[in-house]
C-alpha cells in the first residue's frame, strides 16, 4: 500500500508544510481504507493444527472443547457461539454466501433441511471416512442429513428424545396421582392427556399446560411416519390427516381452557414456570436446563412422565463442515472424536444432551443416571425410550414455514382471540402464501 | 518519505518558480483528500448495497443456492402478498401515531423550555436528551415488562380500578401503540432540542414589538415562531419519516424475536417482513424487492412532506 506520489522526493522535502502533510495522509488513508476492504480474503488460520468452531448457546460445546483439549493437547480450537439457534444459521448462510466459513459448525435439526437444499456448500464427511462410522448413530436421525446421492452432511451431536416435566406439589394438590408410572398411564393418548388436564383444571382453577401449540400439536404432529412431506418428498401439509388430527387436539386443548396462555421460551412463560402456573409441560431432553434455569426454587418439586404416545423429539443438533472450510481434516478429525459413542456418553453425564449413539442406550452409566432436581427421574432411560420408539418422517425445505404458520394459528386462537373454526383455514391459507404452493 | 527538515530550510522563502505549480495541484486536490475517508466508506457501504439491491431485486436469489433472473416478476409477488399490504399499513400506522404526537409534544416542550422564567433550565434540556442515549434494547426491555399481560406494572394499575389485563402485543392496535409509545419516548427529547435551539435564534424583539401590536401569544406563535422554525420543522419531518418507515428494532424485540410480531402479522413492519423474507426463508431477491419498494416508498413519503412542511406558517 503506498500513495504514489508525481513529485521527486527532493521536490517534496522542499515544498513540504503541515498542511501538505495532512493532504497526502489523508489521500493515503483513503486508498488504505479501499484496499483492506477490497482485499477481503480468508482470516481462517493457515495452521494445520487449528480450526474454527461456531456453536449456538446455550447448549455447552465449550465442555466438549475443553475435553478435547486434553485428548488433542496440540490443536486449538477456536470455539464462537455466534447466538440462538437460528442466528447461527443466518450467520452461516451469510457466510456460506460469500464470507469466511467457519472450519466446523453446529446446526439445529429444524434448520438443516434448508442446508440439505444445496448439500454442494458443505464438505461430504463419507469422504473423510463418516461412512465407516455412520453405524454407530440412531438410523433416522442420520438418514436426515444423507443426501439423495449418498452424501453425508453431518454427524448428529443428540437428539431431543420427549417426555412431559410435571409438578408433583401441584398434581397432588389437584388429587391427581403424583407417582410417574401412575402419571403416565393417565396418558396413554393425548384425549387422556387433555381430560387429565380438564380434571386438573377443575380440581384447582389453575392451567394444566403452558400453551397448546408446542406441548401439544407440536409433539402430536412429529409422532406420525408422515408430516408435512411424503415419503416420496411431497407437499402433504394440508391433506395429512396427522397434521389435521395434531391441530384440532391443539384447538381442544385450547377451548378445553387447560392452557395458560404462555408461549413457549417468552418472558411470561418462564415466569409462569417460576410461579405455577401450569403444572405441565412437554419437555425434551434439553429443555430440563431451561427449566432448571427458570424456576431454580422448585427443585425437587418436578417429575418426568412419558409422553402421550409413547415417543417423540424435537431439536438435535448436528455438526458439519462447510465445503470451503480452511482446514477440514482438524475439524473432522474433532467430529470423530468427540462424536464417538464414549465421548457421547461422557458429554450426556456432563451436560445433559442426549446421546445418538443407541449402543450407549443401555449402558448403566446412562440408564442409572438420576436426577435430584426431577426428583430423581431416570432421565436417560426415559428420553432414549422415546427416541427408539418413533417413526422417522421425512423432513423438506419448508419444514420451519409450514410449522411456524400452523403453531401461529393456534397461538392466535389461543392468546389473540382468533376464531377456531377458522383456524385451520387461516394456517392453510397462510403457508400457502408463505411457500407459494 | 526521508525529507529532513531543518529550521534554516523553512525559514528560506519558497522559490516560486518550481514550487508554485505543484502546490496550486495539490491544494486543489487536497479537500478531496480530506473529505474521501467518507465518501470512500459511502461508496462501500452505502451505494454498492443500494445499487446491488436492485440488481438482486430482479432475481430468484437463494444466497447459498442458485441465482435465476426473472426479471420483475419478485414485485408482481409482491403486490399480490397480502402480507406485503398487511406489512405497509402496519408501518404507516405506527408511523403516524408515533411521529404526529411526537413532535407537537416537542414544540410544545421547546416553548416551554425556552421561557424566560425557566428555573434550572440547563438541567431539563439535558434531561430530555437521556431516552435518546439509552440503547433501544434496554428501553424495550423496559417497556415490555411494563406493558406485560400477565406481571405488567400498568395492568396492575389497571387492576386496582378492575380493568382486567390487557394483552397490548395481542392486537394490532394495542401494539402499534405500545411500539409508538417507545418511538415517541426515544425520539420527542432529541426533537425538542432541535426546535428549542432554532427558537433561540428568533429575536425577541420580534415578539415584543408583535406584542406591542396587539398579537397575543397564539397570534405570535403562528406567525412569528412557526415561520421562524419552518427549516428545522421541514428536518425533523423528514428525519422521522425516514426512521419511522424503516422501524425494526422495537417491534422485533416486543415479540421476543418473533419476526411475524405477533401470530396475525399484527405489528410486522415492512422491515421485519423484508427480514423475515430474506434471512428467516433465505429469499433474497424477494427481500430485495421489498428493501426497493421500502426505499421508493420513503422517497415519495418525505418528498410529498417536504412539500406539505414547507408550506407551514408561509402567509397564504
Amino acid at each position: 500500500m503506498n500513495a504514489q506520489s508525481p513529485m521527486s522526493s527532493k521536490m517534496i522535502a522542499a515544498a513540504l508544510t503541515r498542511r501538505r502533510l495532512l493532504a497526502l495522509s489523508a489521500l493515503a488513508g483513503g486508498t488504505a481504507l479501499t484496499a483492506t476492504a477490497c482485499s477481503g480474503g480468508s482470516s481462517a488460520s493457515d495452521d494445520p493444527n487449528t480450526f474454527t468452531f461456531w456453536s449456538f448457546t446455550g447448549i455447552n460445546q465449550g465442555d466438549s472443547v475443553e475435553t478435547y483439549k486434553e485428548l488433542a493437547p496440540d490443536i486449538t480450537v477456536r470455539l464462537t457461539e455466534v447466538g440462538s439457534t437460528q442466528e447461527t444459521a443466518q450467520a452461516l448462510t451469510t457466510a456460506l454466501a460469500g464470507g469466511n466459513v467457519p472450519d466446523l459448525v453446529l446446526i439445529q435439526a429444524g434448520d438443516m433441511p434448508k442446508f440439505m437444499k444445496n448439500p454442494g456448500n458443505f464438505t461430504d464427511l463419507a469422504t473423510l471416512g463418516a461412512d465407516a462410522i455412520q453405524g454407530d448413530y440412531v438410523d433416522w436421525v442420520i438418514e436426515q442429513v444423507i443426501t439423495p446421492e449418498g452424501q453425508i452432511i453431518g454427524i448428529p451431536t443428540d437428539v431431543g428424545g420427549m417426555g412431559v416435566a410435571y409438578r408433583v406439589d401441584l398434581m397432588e394438590a389437584a388429587g391427581l396421582p403424583t407417582n410417574r408410572d401412575e402419571v403416565s398411564a393417565l396418558w396413554p393418548t393425548w384425549e387422556d392427556f387433555i381430560a387429565t388436564g380438564q380434571r386438573y383444571t377443575e380440581a384447582t382453577g389453575n392451567a394444566f399446560i403452558d400453551n397448546a401449540a408446542t406441548s401439544v400439536f407440536l409433539q402430536a404432529v412429529s409422532q406420525g411416519e408422515e408430516q408435512y412431506y411424503s415419503r416420496d418428498g411431497e407437499l402433504v401439509y394440508a391433506t395429512n390427516p396427522i397434521v389435521r388430527q395434531s391441530f384440532d387436539l391443539g384447538l381442544q386443548a385450547i377451548a378445553a381452557g387447560i392452557t395458560a396462555r404462555l408461549e413457549s421460551f417468552t418472558e411470561g412463560w418462564s415466569a409462569g414456570m417460576a410461579q405455577g402456573a401450569f403444572a405441565a409441560v412437554a419437555a425434551p431432553s434439553w429443555m430440563l436446563g431451561s427449566i432448571r434455569s427458570n424456576a431454580p426454587d422448585t427443585e425437587g418439586l418436578w417429575d418426568i412422565a412419558t409422553i402421550p404416545g409413547g415417543s417423540g423429539n424435537w431439536g438435535g443438533s448436528y455438526l458439519s463442515i462447510p465445503a470451503r472450510a480452511a482446514n477440514p481434516q482438524a475439524a473432522w478429525d474433532y467430529i470423530a472424536t468427540m462424536q464417538s459413542p464414549e465421548q457421547q456418553l461422557q458429554h450426556f453425564l456432563n451436560s445433559g444432551s442426549l446421546p445418538t449413539t443407541p449402543e450407549n442406550y443401555d449402558k448403566p452409566e446412562l440408564t442409572g443416571l438420576t436426577d435430584p432436581f426431577f426428583n430423581d427421574a431416570p432421565t436417560g432411560q426415559i428420553f432414549t425410550q422415546a427416541v427408539l420408539g418413533l417413526e422417522p418422517f421425512v423432513n423438506g425445505e419448508f419444514n420451519s414455514e409450514i410449522s411456524n404458520e400452523l403453531l401461529n394459528a393456534l397461538n392466535g386462537v389461543e392468546s389473540d382471540g382468533a376464531p377456531a373454526d377458522a383456524a385451520w383455514d387461516t394456517a392453510i391459507s397462510n403457508i400457502q402464501t408463505a411457500i407459494g404452493a | 518519505m526521508t525529507a529532513t527538515l531543518t529550521p534554516g530550510r523553512l525559514r528560506k522563502p519558497p522559490r516560486p518558480t518550481a514550487t508554485r505549480p505543484v502546490e496550486r495541484r495539490w491544494e486543489k486536490l487536497a479537500p478531496y483528500g480530506y473529505v474521501a475517508p467518507f465518501y470512500v466508506l459511502f461508496l462501500i457501504f452505502g451505494l454498492f448495497p443500494l445499487l446491488f439491491t436492485f440488481y438482486v431485486a430482479l432475481f430468484d436469489w437463494n444466497p447459498i443456492g442458485e441465482q435465476t433472473f426473472v426479471g420483475l416478476q419478485n414485485f408482481r409477488d409482491l403486490a399480490d402478498d397480502p402480507r406485503f399490504w398487511n406489512a405497509l399499513r402496519n408501518t404507516f400506522s405506527i408511523w403516524i401515531i408515533s411521529t404526529v404526537p411526537q413532535l407537537l409534544l416537542a414544540l410544545v416542550l421547546a416553548q416551554v423550555l425556552n421561557s424566560a422564567f425557566l428555573r434550572f433550565a440547563s438541567f431539563f434540556r439535558m434531561a430530555m436528551l437521556l431516552p435518546y442515549i439509552t440503547s433501544v434494547a434496554a428501553t424495550t426491555i423496559v417497556f415490555a415488562q411494563l406493558f406485560n399481560r400477565d406481571y405488567g406494572l400498568l395492568n396492575w394499575f389497571l387492576g386496582l380500578i378492575g380493568v382486567e389485563n390487557i394483552d397490548f402485543m395481542s392486537t394490532a392496535l394495542g401494539s402499534h401503540l405500545l411500539i409508538s409509545a417507545m418511538v415517541i419516548w426515544r425520539w420527542f427529547g432529541y426533537n425538542t432540542l432541535l426546535y428549542l435551539a432554532s427558537l433561540q435564534a428568533v429575536p425577541r424583539d420580534l415578539y415584543e414589538a408583535a406584542a406591542v401590536d396587539g398579537a397575543g401569544p397564539v397570534k405570535q406563535f403562528f406567525h412569528i415562531t412557526l415561520p421562524s422554525l419552518r427549516p428545522v420543522i421541514i428536518f425533523t419531518v423528514i428525519m422521522s419519516t425516514i426512521g419511522g418507515l424503516q422501524i425494526f428494532t422495537e417491534p422485533l424485540l416486543l415479540s421476543n424475536g418473533l419476526l411475524t410480531c405477533g401470530t396475525a402479522r399484527q405489528c410486522q413492519t415492512l422491515s421485519l417482513f423484508l427480514f423475515e423474507q430474506g434471512f428467516g426463508s433465505f429469499r433474497f431477491g424477494y427481500g430485495s424487492a421489498i428493501g426497493v419498494a421500502l426505499f421508493a416508498i420513503i422517497v415519495v413519503v418525505a418528498f410529498v412532506n417536504f412539500v406539505l412542511s414547507s408550506r407551514l406558517g408561509k402567509k397564504g
